[in-house]
C-alpha cells in the first residue's frame, strides 16, 4: 500500500487550493508484474504494422517519475504501431482485466507516417469483482499531413485503478483527434500532453467522464502551441453522482512564435448529487501576442426548466436525467463514426447512471 | 492634529539611540528582542506585544510560497533589514528615480504632495481636509483613526477583530506582518449609518514608516454602508522594497462596503499584500482594484461569504509593463445558501510585462442556491509580453450556477481598421480600445480617481504602441 | 430618374465625343466656356477608380474595376455574394488586409492608393461597415465626439454636440439611451446599422460608402436607413451603396447602378437596371462575366 503524489500541473498555484497534484492513499502499486495476455487486436495489418516492441521514453510530463519508470522497466505489454496507409485504417485493441490478468503496464507507441489516415481504438474492460491495476503510456507521433483519431475507452469497474499518460507530437499540417471516454476506475488519473510543433497542426481532445460512488477522476490536460496557425480544442463534458469527484486541470500554453494560433477549452460538469465535487483549473498561458485563446468552465446541476420540460413529456425524473446527460455527451459522441462502439458507450452511460 | 502626527514620527519605533548596536542585533533573521523593541516603541498594550511575539513564532515556522512569481530577490535571512528604520536612511529628493519625478509632472501632482509621496518630505498637512470630514461623521459615531491610536483607544473593538479575519498562519508574510505591523487605518461605522462620502486613506499612508506593513481594519456594522479608498494613482516611492500590508474588512449583516484601490507603487516594490473580507447575512462587499505599479505583485483580495444571501463583486485591472510581474486575482468562498459572487478581471501586458490572473472560487457543501460568475480578459500589446490565467474552481455541491470565462488575445486588426476609418490614427485607435477595455474599472471609481487612472493608462501607453 | 447633368453622362462613359467635335469648330468662345465647364466637372469629380486589381489573402478578387463618382450622385454597386463588393469598399479605405496589385484610386484629384485608412477618412471618405466592430467601454457619444474632433481638427462643444446627436437619433428612430452605451456592444443588427448611419450624419463626409447597410434589415429599418441617406445627401457630396439585393432601392432614388460580377463591373445603368436584376437575378451577368 502506497501513498502517492501524481500528475503535477505545469504551473503551480496556491497549495491551499489542493489542485497542483493529486495525492492518493493506500494504492496498491504492484511490485511484481505478472503476464497480461487478454488482448484482442483487430485491424488491417497491411495498413498498420504492429510490433511487440516499443522504445523507452522519458515523458515531458507524465504521471510521476516512478510511474514512467515502471513502464520503462516492467511493462508486460509493448506495442509499436506504424501506420502507413492513406486510406483510413482502423485498429482496435481491447484489454480485458480478469482474475489472472489483473495488472497491465503497457507502453504503446504509435507512429502515423506522412499523409496517412487512421483510427486507433483502445478499450479497457474489467470483470466486476477484479481489483485491477493499469499503468499505461501512449505516445503518438503524427508526421506531416497525418490525420489520426484515437478513441480511448475506459470502462473498467469502480474498484480498480487506472493510470494513463499520453504524449503527442504533431508535425506540420497533422491532425490528432482524441476521444476519451473515461468511466471506470476507483481512481482514474490521466496525464495528457500535446506538443504542436508543426505549422497548421490541429489537436482536438474530446472527453466525457461519468463518475459514481466514490470514484475520483484526475484529468491533467496540457497542450502547447508552438507552430504557426496551430489549433487546440479541448472539450470536456462530465457528470458526477453519489460521492464522485473530479479534478480537471486543462492548460493551453501559447509558446512564443505560435503566431495566429488559436486555442479553445470548454469544460462543463453536471452535478447529479449534492455530495459530488468538481474542481477545475482551466489555465491559459500566453507568451505570444497574435493568438486567440478562450476558455470557459461551468458547473451545476441539470437545469430545472429543462428537466421539467422533459418530464412533462412523460419521462420520470431518472429517465429525464439520463436523457440530459446523454444529450450533453452526444455532442462529443457524434464524432465517433463507429456506430457499434457508440451504442456500447450509450448503454454504458445508462447502466452507470441507474 | 498635524502636530499629533509629527509626534508620531518623532516617536518612530525604529529611531533607536544606539544605531550600531541595533544593526548588529538584527543581522540575521527576526528575534523576539527586535519584536519586543518594536512593541515598546509603539507603546503596545501587553496583549499586542504577546500577539506580535506569537506571530513571530508562526513566521519562523512557515515556508515561502512554492508557487507564483519568483521572489528570491528577497533575502529572507536578512529580513530584519526590511523592517529597519527608514529614518536612518538618508532620503532626499535627489535620490528619487527620474521616472517617478516625471510621472508626478505628467499627472500634475502638487509640489507639496510629491515630496510626501516620494517618502522624502515632511508630512503633507492633509489633516485639515480629513478632519472636517471627521467632524461631520463623529456625530454619527463613525470612528476613523490611525491603527495605533485605535489599539489604545478602542481596545475591545480591535481585540475582537484584529487578525481574526486574516489569521497570522495564512502565509509567511502575514505572519511577518503580524509581528512588525505599523501604521494604517481603523474605521468603524455604527449600525445603520450610511457614510455617503468616500473615506480615503490617501494621505494616511505617507508617514515614513507606513505603507510598508500598514494594517487596515474596517468594521461596517449591521445595516451600515461605506466606501473606502486606499492609495492613489501617483507612484509612491520607497527605498525599502517590501510591502506586506494587511487589510481586514468586516461587513456585518445587511451592511455594504466598497473597497477601492489604485495601486501604483514604484517599480522596485515587492507587493505582498493580504486583503480579506468577512461578509454577513444579506451584506455586500465590492472590491475595485487597479494594479499598475510594483515589480512583483501577489495580491488576491478575498471575500468569505458567511451570511446567508451575502454577495460580493470584484472588478479589477492589472497593467504590467517591462520588468513587472503582476500576479493578481480574487478569491471567494461561499459558505452559506443563496450567496453570489461576480468577478470581472482584466489585464494588459506590454513591453515584456507579465500579468497573471490567479483565483479561487469555492462553493462549499452548504452553499445551496449560490451563484458565481467569473469573466477574465487579457490583452497582449506585443509579442514579448506574457499573460497567464490560472483560476481554480472548486464546486462542492450541486445546487449552484457556476460559470467561468476567459479570453486572451491582441487587439483585433478589424477593430483598428474600423476606428481608423473614423479618422483616428493607429495609435489613437489602440489607446481608445485600451481605455475602453479599462473602462469598467474606471466606472467604479470616483471621478477624480477615474481621471487619474485614465491619465495613468495614457502615460503607460506612451510609445508602447504604434 | 435619369440624371440630367452633362458631367454625369460623360462620367457614365456614354458619350465623350462632343468636345472633340466642337474643337474643330475653332469656336474659341464656346471652347472657353466648355473648358471652364470642364474645370467645374473636374472639381465635381470626387472619386476615380482606374483599372483596380485587388487581392485578399493572396486570392485575386478585383480584376480591373473602373468607377467615377461625382458630387451630387448616388451610385449603387450590386452583385452576387463573393463578387468583390466588400473588397471594393475596403480597397478604397486601404484596409491592410487587402492588397492592391494594380490600378489607382484618386480622391479629389489626389492618388490615395497608399494613404493610411485614417488619412483617407480625414480626406472625407466614410464607410459604413457590413459588420460594425464592438468597442467595449467606449460610449457612442464619446466615440463620435472623439472621431468628430479628429475629422475636423477642432474641439467639439459637448452640449451642442449632444443636441445634434439627439436630433439625428430621433430621425433615425434610435433609442436615446444608446448614446451612453458602449459602441455596438449588445446592439441588435438593426441598431448597429442605424448607428453607422448616425456616424455618417455626424461626421458628414464628402463620400459615404455604405457596405451592405441594408442587409439583414426589416422594411421599417431599411426605410429609416434611406431616410438617413436622404438627410445626408446634398449637391456637394456623394453616396456609394454596396448591396446584394434591391430592397433599399424601393425607398431611395439613385443615379447609377453598376453590376459587379466576378471582380469586374459588367454593366452600368440607371435605376431601371436594378429593377431588371430584381426580376431576373444575376444569371445573365454571370454569363457575361464568364465569357
Amino acid at each position: 500500500m502506497n501513498n502517492i503524489k501524481l500528475n503535477e500541473t505545469p504551473v503551480r498555484t496556491s497549495r491551499n487550493f489542493n489542485i497542483n497534484n493529486i495525492k492518493l492513499e493506500n494504492i496498491k502499486v504492484p511490485e511484481q508484474i505478472s503476464e497480461f495476455e487478454n488482448i484482442t487486436i483487430t485491424g488491417d495489418t497491411s495498413k498498420t504494422n504492429i510490433e511487440q516492441n516499443a522504445n523507452k521514453i522519458d515523458l515531458v510530463y507524465g504521471l510521476s517519475k516512478d510511474f514512467i519508470n515502471q513502464v520503462n522497466t516492467q511493462s508486460n505489454q509493448k506495442l509499436k504501431l506504424t501506420i502507413d496507409s492513406k486510406k483510413n485504417s482502423q485498429t482496435q485493441m481491447e484489454f480485458n482485466f480478469d482474475e489472472e490478468n489483473n495488472t497491465l503496464v503497457e507502453n504503446i507507441e504509435i507512429i502515423a507516417k506522412e499523409n496517412t489516415r487512421s483510427t486507433i481504438i483502445l478499450k479497457y474492460l474489467s470483470e466486476e469483482e477484479v481489483e485491477a491495476f493499469h499503468n499505461g503510456i501512449i505516445r503518438v507521433n503524427a508526421k506531416e499531413n497525418a490525420n489520426i483519431d484515437i478513441i480511448l475507452i475506459n470502462l473498467m469497474n469502480t474498484i480498480s485503478n487506472n493510470f494513463i499518460a499520453i504524449q503527442n507530437t504533431l508535425e506540420n499540417n497533422s491532425k490528432v483527434n482524441y476521444y476519451i471516454i473515461d468511466f471506470g476506475g476507483k481512481n482514474s488519473v490521466t496525464n495528457y500532453y500535446s506538443n504542436l510543433i508543426g505549422e497548421n497542426s490541429q489537436n482536438t481532445l474530446n472527453t466525457i467522464y461519468l463518475g459514481k460512488e466514490n470514484q475520483l477522476f484526475d484529468l491533467n490536460y496540457i497542450a502547447e502551441a508552438r507552430g504557426k496557425k496551430s489549433n487546440i480544442n479541448i472539450e470536456v463534458q462530465g457528470a458526477l453522482k453519489d460521492n464522485a469527484k473530479k479534478h480537471f486541470k486543462g492548460t493551453i500554453d501559447f509558446k512564443k512564435g505560435c503566431k495566429k494560433a488559436t486555442g479553445n477549452e470548454n469544460e462543463n460538469c453536471m452535478l447529479l448529487s449534492d455530495t459530488a465535487k468538481s474542481i477545475a483549473l482551466p489555465m491559459l498561458l500566453c507568451s505570444e501576442e497574435d493568438v486567440e485563446g478562450n476558455h470557459s468552465s461551468s458547473a451545476g446541476k441539470i437545469g430545472e426548466k429543462e428537466l421539467f420540460y422533459i418530464m412533462s413529456r412523460g419521462f420520470e425524473q431518472k429517465e429525464a436525467m439520463k436523457l440530459m446527460v446523454r444529450a450533453k455527451f452526444n455532442k462529443i459522441l457524434d464524432n465517433i463514426q463507429n456506430q457499434e462502439l457508440k451504442d456500447e458507450i450509450l448503454q454504458e452511460i445508462d447502466k452507470r447512471i441507474d | 492634529m498635524s502636530k499629533t502626527k509629527l509626534d508620531e514620527i518623532n516617536r518612530n519605533i525604529y529611531d533607536i539611540k544606539n544605531k550600531d548596536e541595533y544593526d548588529f542585533k538584527i543581522k540575521k533573521g527576526l528575534t523576539p528582542e527586535i519584536i519586543e523593541e518594536i512593541s515598546k516603541q509603539k507603546n503596545d498594550p501587553e496583549w499586542m506585544k504577546e500577539f506580535r511575539l506569537k506571530a513571530l513564532e508562526v513566521y519562523n515556522k512557515l515556508e515561502l510560497p512554492t508557487w507564483g512569481p519568483d521572489i528570491s530577490e528577497l533575502n529572507m535571512d536578512e529580513i530584519a533589514t526590511y523592517v529597519r528604520p527608514k529614518t536612518g536612511l538618508s532620503n532626499s529628493w535627489e535620490d528619487v528615480p527620474d521616472d517617478i519625478k516625471n510621472t508626478f509632472d505628467k499627472l500634475g501632482i502638487p509640489e507639496a504632495e510629491r515630496t510626501s509621496l516620494a517618502g522624502v518630505g515632511a508630512q503633507y498637512d492633509s489633516e485639515v481636509v480629513y478632519h472636517s470630514m471627521k467632524e461631520d461623521l463623529i456625530k454619527q459615531g463613525v470612528i476613523y483613526t490611525d491603527m495605533e491610536t485605535a489599539v489604545r483607544e478602542y481596545p475591545e473593538l480591535v481585540k475582537e477583530h484584529f487578525m481574526k479575519c486574516v489569521p497570522v498562519y495564512d502565509h509567511k508574510f502575514v505572519a511577518l506582518h503580524g509581528a512588525v505591523w505599523s501604521g494604517g487605518s481603523f474605521v468603524y461605522v455604527p449600525k445603520g449609518v450610511k457614510v455617503d462620502i468616500p473615506l480615503q486613506s490617501y494621505f494616511r499612508l505617507n508617514s515614513p514608516e507606513s505603507g510598508q506593513f500598514e494594517h487596515t481594519l474596517i468594521i461596517v456594522d449591521e445595516g451600515a454602508s461605506l466606501h473606502f479608498i486606499e492609495g492613489c494613482s501617483a507612484p509612491k516611492y520607497n527605498k525599502v522594497n517590501l510591502h506586506a500590508g494587511c487589510v481586514e474588512l468586516y461587513v456585518k449583516d445587511n451592511a455594504y462596503l466598497r473597497y477601492s484601490t489604485i495601486e501604483n507603487w514604484s517599480k522596485n516594490m515587492l507587493n505582498l499584500n493580504t486583503k480579506k473580507a468577512i461578509v454577513g447575512k444579506n451584506a455586500k462587499m465590492d472590491w475595485v482594484s487597479g494594479s499598475f505599479g510594483s515589480k512583483i505583485s501577489m495580491l488576491y483580495p478575498m471575500s468569505i461569504l458567511n451570511g446567508e444571501g451575502a454577495k460580493t463583486e470584484y472588478t479589477g485591472i492589472s497593467f504590467a509593463g517591462g520588468g513587472q510581474n503582476l500576479d493578481n486575482g480574487f478569491k471567494v468562498v461561499h459558505n452559506s445558501p443563496n450567496t453570489s459572487s461576480l468577478v470581472n478581471a482584466k489585464s494588459i501586458s506590454k513591453n515584456g510585462g507579465k500579468c497573471t490572473y490567479r483565483s479561487l472560487v469555492r462553493i462549499n457543501e452548504n452553499a445551496k442556491n449560490s451563484k458565481s460568475s467569473v469573466s477574465c480578459e487579457s490583452l497582449m500589446l506585443d509579442d514579448i509580453s506574457i499573460s497567464d490565467t490560472i483560476p481554480t474552481n472548486d464546486i462542492r455541491t450541486d445546487e449552484v450556477e457556476f460559470s467561468h470565462e476567459a479570453k486572451i488575445g491582441k487587439i483585433s486588426d478589424k477593430t483598428i481598421f474600423y476606428l481608423m476609418s473614423r479618422g483616428m490614427s493607429e495609435e489613437d485607435a489602440k489607446a481608445m480600445i485600451v481605455r475602453g477595455f479599462a473602462n469598467p474599472i474606471a466606472k467604479e471609481l470616483p471621478v477624480e480617481y477615474a481621471v487619474e487612472m485614465n491619465n495613468l493608462i495614457n502615460l503607460e501607453l506612451e510609445g508602447a504602441i504604434g | 430618374m435619369v440624371p440630367g447633368l452633362f458631367g454625369n453622362l460623360k462620367n457614365c462613359q456614354i458619350n465623350p465625343e462632343p468636345l472633340a467635335t466642337l474643337e474643330t469648330l475653332e469656336n474659341l468662345a464656346i471652347l472657353e466656356t466648355l473648358n471652364s465647364r470642364k474645370e467645374i466637372e473636374m472639381s465635381n469629380k470626387l472619386l476615380e477608380i482606374k483599372d483596380l486589381y485587388v487581392n485578399a489573402e493572396e486570392k485575386e478578387i478585383l480584376k480591373g474595376i473602373n468607377l467615377e463618382i461625382n458630387k451630387g450622385e448616388i451610385h449603387v454597386i450590386m452583385g452576387p455574394n463573393g463578387s468583390g463588393k466588400t473588397t471594393t469598399a475596403n480597397a478604397i479605405l486601404n484596409n491592410p488586409a487587402y492588397t492592391k496589385i494594380n490600378g489607382s484610386i484618386t480622391f479629389e484629384g489626389e492618388n490615395i492608393n497608399n494613404f493610411k485608412t485614417d488619412e483617407i477618412a480625414r480626406k472625407g471618405i466614410f464607410m459604413s461597415f457590413q459588420l460594425p466592430e464592438e468597442i467595449p467601454g467606449v460610449s457612442v457619444t464619446n466615440f463620435l465626439k472623439y472621431a468628430k474632433n479628429k475629422m475636423t481638427g477642432k474641439p467639439v462643444k459637448i452640449f451642442e454636440f449632444k443636441d445634434e446627436l439627439k436630433k439625428y437619433m430621433d430621425e433615425l428612430n434610435m433609442n436615446p439611451k444608446n448614446m451612453d452605451r458602449s459602441l455596438n456592444v449588445g446592439f441588435s443588427g438593426g441598431e448597429k446599422k442605424k448607428n453607422e448611419i448616425l456616424q455618417m450624419l455626424v461626421l458628414n463626409p464628402k463620400l459615404a460608402i455604405l457596405d451592405e447597410t441594408d442587409s439583414g434589415l426589416d422594411v421599417d429599418a431599411i426605410r429609416t436607413v434611406s431616410k438617413g441617406i436622404e438627410m445626408f445627401k446634398n449637391d456637394n457630396n456623394a453616396v456609394l451603396i454596396i448591396t446584394h439585393n434591391t430592397k433599399i432601392l424601393h425607398s431611395l432614388k439613385v443615379d447609377f447602378v453598376h453590376v459587379l460580377v466576378n471582380g469586374r463591373i459588367v454593366k452600368t445603368g440607371t435605376q431601371e437596371l436594378a429593377k431588371e436584376i430584381e426580376e431576373n437575378g444575376y444569371e445573365k451577368y454571370k454569363k457575361i462575366s464568364a465569357q
